[in-house]
């Protein structure tokens, strides 16, 4: 029976695996080309195979070495975070840069165990006002700042 | 006296009102993220970025530069107050910074902290001046073949440098590598990777991809630790080192700043490796050596002197020869690029007010520094104060502002998105982002130069090997892997006996 004994060089190694195979999925109809002639996959090719090779290797090492283990994740905030990013990405034409920015600070501070509506609020107007002036009045992004 | 006249030309550009105020700015900023933990000059650098946008050349470069210096003043100050590196950069201080404090010297501490900083950044400013135009005037020989054997120099020295597994940081160079010949390729107008996102269409932005992977990323490890509170220790009573301590930390910070410029000159260098290396030899040298660890003054002043020397000199290959040697400075060539700047050993001679400009800009730099990290230390660690769930949707939103400022485009936002989780899944599986952060700069390159050698040598490929010079770069890469390779192949061999 195999058994990991070096979870994060194992998963690793499968990152580098998917990316190496998704890579050559999609480079497969690129111009290969030669070595003193390369055409335009040929380099992604090479590069695919080799993220492969290192990845297979990293996995098969991963088997036979002792190596850290992955530490726990806490799920919740990451997924804030990355809610956050999408939020804004949503709203930023739909509403304007204000609420957008609002939109962000309260959704990411929920990221936090700490955290607190007031203070949320606060930080998100404060933040807003911060954005339209640097980004607008002193930078001259043309950004809309409220847009409904 | 040639050098005096380009200094006079250097000073003349930077002492504007305008430049100066940039200077002050990134200094400021510099020290800001530099005493905060959790948040890096790459970071800072990157969110930036979209703001230089709308300054002159000079103005953007001055100011970047200050923040990357900056955070190696910064940095000690929360080592040697809450134990904790402010900044990569800093962690070696903490060891003996945090000792000397928990005695009551903090403000020795800081002081010769910032005292070293200073030397060292003056010294490190001499030597760009006086050597980055020799080299730059050796590298106008070099051709395609050399380029390429420098980056792949540049590249092996980033993976040797890696912490932790070797293997994991060819991975990442790879896949950095294959990230960055995404977009349309040169010659036969080739989409790849683009899966028909214009947006794609001339490469993953540079942006969102820095801020994703470093800014973010580092956010989202944060908080998987959860909040951390800090403890700031005892007040400072006076910044002044006693005789003795001055008798010990003055050659300690001439070490540390020759070993730090040194350091800082080679690929894969700058101030980590700087700082590292530093406190290593002052231990070794020391006659003192029994007490590193306890509160010895060397353990502070050489270190913080190597990595602000080794944050300024590690400007010279880019400045030169156009090669990055560390994310920092690929993002400083990302900020070059967007001011339609092509780094490399043509700038000291077409655009000398930009090159002397920037030099006379780090001497400035460091003297503001002195001035706002010791009389106005107070205000520094009360920010120390600031919590943390403060401080990260500050940065959650300069990210989203940064990534839709680039060219308004929400998809860049969601590709930040991206390398976000990407970036946190780096850190959860002990990748390091800065051999992919290199590799994804130097892609392109390293295809074009490979192609461009190939038509020189009419297709023959020991077009590397004929030429001097590229196959003294090549050796010299070979002696790295072969340096480092064996003593891995040993241990392990000896880890699998113990089984």
């Amino acid at each position: 029976m195999l058994r990991v004994k070096s979870p994060q060089d194992f998963w690793a190694g499968v990152l580098f695996v998917l990316f190496g195979c998704a890579a050559l999925w999609i480079g497969r109809d690129y111009a290969l080309g030669s070595l003193t002639r390369m055409g335009p996959g040929y380099l992604p090719t090479v590069l695919s195979w080799a993220l492969l090779a290192i990845g297979v290797l990293l996995m098969a090492r991963a088997l036979a070495l002792n190596g850290p283990a992955i530490e726990p994740s806490r799920i919740a905030p990451q997924l804030f975070i990355l809610a956050a990013i999408v939020a804004f990405a949503l709203a930023i034409e739909r509403f304007g840069l204000a609420p957008a920015v609002m939109l962000v600070t309260v959704t990411a501070a929920f990221a936090s165990r700490e955290m607190r509506w007031r203070e949320a609020v606060a930080l998100g107007l404060g933040l807003a006002a911060l954005c339209v002036v640097l980004f607008v009045n002193l930078l001259g992004q043309p950004f809309r700042v409220f847009a409904f | 006296m040639d050098l005096l006249a380009n200094l006079a030309t250097g000073f003349g550009a930077a002492v504007t009102p305008l430049n100066l105020g940039f200077c002050l700015f990134g200094c400021l900023i510099g020290t800001l993220i530099g005493v905060l933990p959790g948040i890096g000059p790459i970071a800072t650098i990157a969110m930036l970025l979209p703001v230089t946008f709308g300054l002159s050349p000079l103005g953007a470069l001055i100011m970047l530069a200050g923040i990357y210096y900056g955070a190696q003043y910064g940095g000690s100050t929360t080592a040697i107050l809450v134990n904790l590196p402010g900044e990569s950069s800093s962690v070696v201080t903490c060891i003996d910074g945090y000792q000397m404090a928990r005695r009551g010297r903090a403000g020795a501490a800081l002081a010769v902290a910032a005292v070293g900083s200073f030397v060292a950044g003056c010294v490190g400013t001499v030597v760009i001046a006086a050597f980055a135009p020799v080299l730059a005037a050796f590298a106008v020989k070099f051709r395609s073949p050399e380029y390429f054997a420098l980056m792949l120099f540049g590249l092996v020295a980033a993976v040797i440098l890696a912490h932790g597994s070797v293997l994991k940081a060819v991975g990442m160079v790879v896949l950095g590598l294959l990230v960055g010949l995404a977009g349309t390729e040169s010659q036969s107008a080739t989409a790849r990777f683009t899966f028909g996102v214009p947006e794609l269409y001339d490469g993953v932005d540079f942006v969102p991809l820095a801020m994703g992977l470093f800014g973010l990323a580092e956010i989202m490890s944060n908080l998987d630790r959860g909040d951390d509170k800090r403890a700031v220790a005892s007040g400072i009573s006076s910044l002044w080192p006693d005789r003795e301590e001055i008798r010990r930390a003055t050659p300690a910070i001439l070490r540390g700043t020759v070993l730090g410029c040194l350091l800082g000159i080679l690929p894969g260098g700058g101030a980590v490796l700087a700082s590292f290396a530093a406190y290593t030899l002052e231990k070794k040298v020391s006659r003192f050596s029994k007490q590193f660890g306890q509160g010895a003054v060397e353990g502070v002043a050489a270190p913080e002197a190597a990595n602000n020397a080794g944050a300024q000199t590690s400007f010279i290959p880019l400045l030169t020869l156009g090669i990055p040697s560390n994310p920092v400075m690929a993002l400083m060539m990302g900020a070059m690029l967007i001011q339609g700047i092509a780094p490399g050993t043509a700038i000291i001679s077409e655009r000398p007010e930009l090159f002397w400009g920037m030099v006379a800009s780090m001497w400035i730099g460091n003297l503001m520094l002195i001035i706002i990290n010791l009389p106005l230390i107070g205000i520094w660690v009360r920010l120390l104060r600031v919590p943390y769930r403060l401080l990260f949707p500050c940065i959650v939103v300069l990210c989203c502002v940064g990534a839709y400022s680039v060219n308004a485009s929400t998809f860049l936002i969601l590709m930040m998105a991206g390398f976000a989780l990407l970036g946190y899944l780096f850190a959860k599986l002990g990748c390091e982002g800065a051999p992919f952060l290199l590799g994804f700069v130097l892609g392109p390159l390293m295809e074009e130069n490979f192609r461009r050698s190939m038509v020189l040598s009419f297709g023959d490929p020991m077009i590397f090997l004929q030429r001097p010079i590229s196959l003294c770069i090549l050796l010299a890469s070979l002696a790295l892997i072969v340096l480092i390779v064996i003593p891995q192949l040993r241990t392990r061999r000896d880890q699998a006996f113990q089984e």
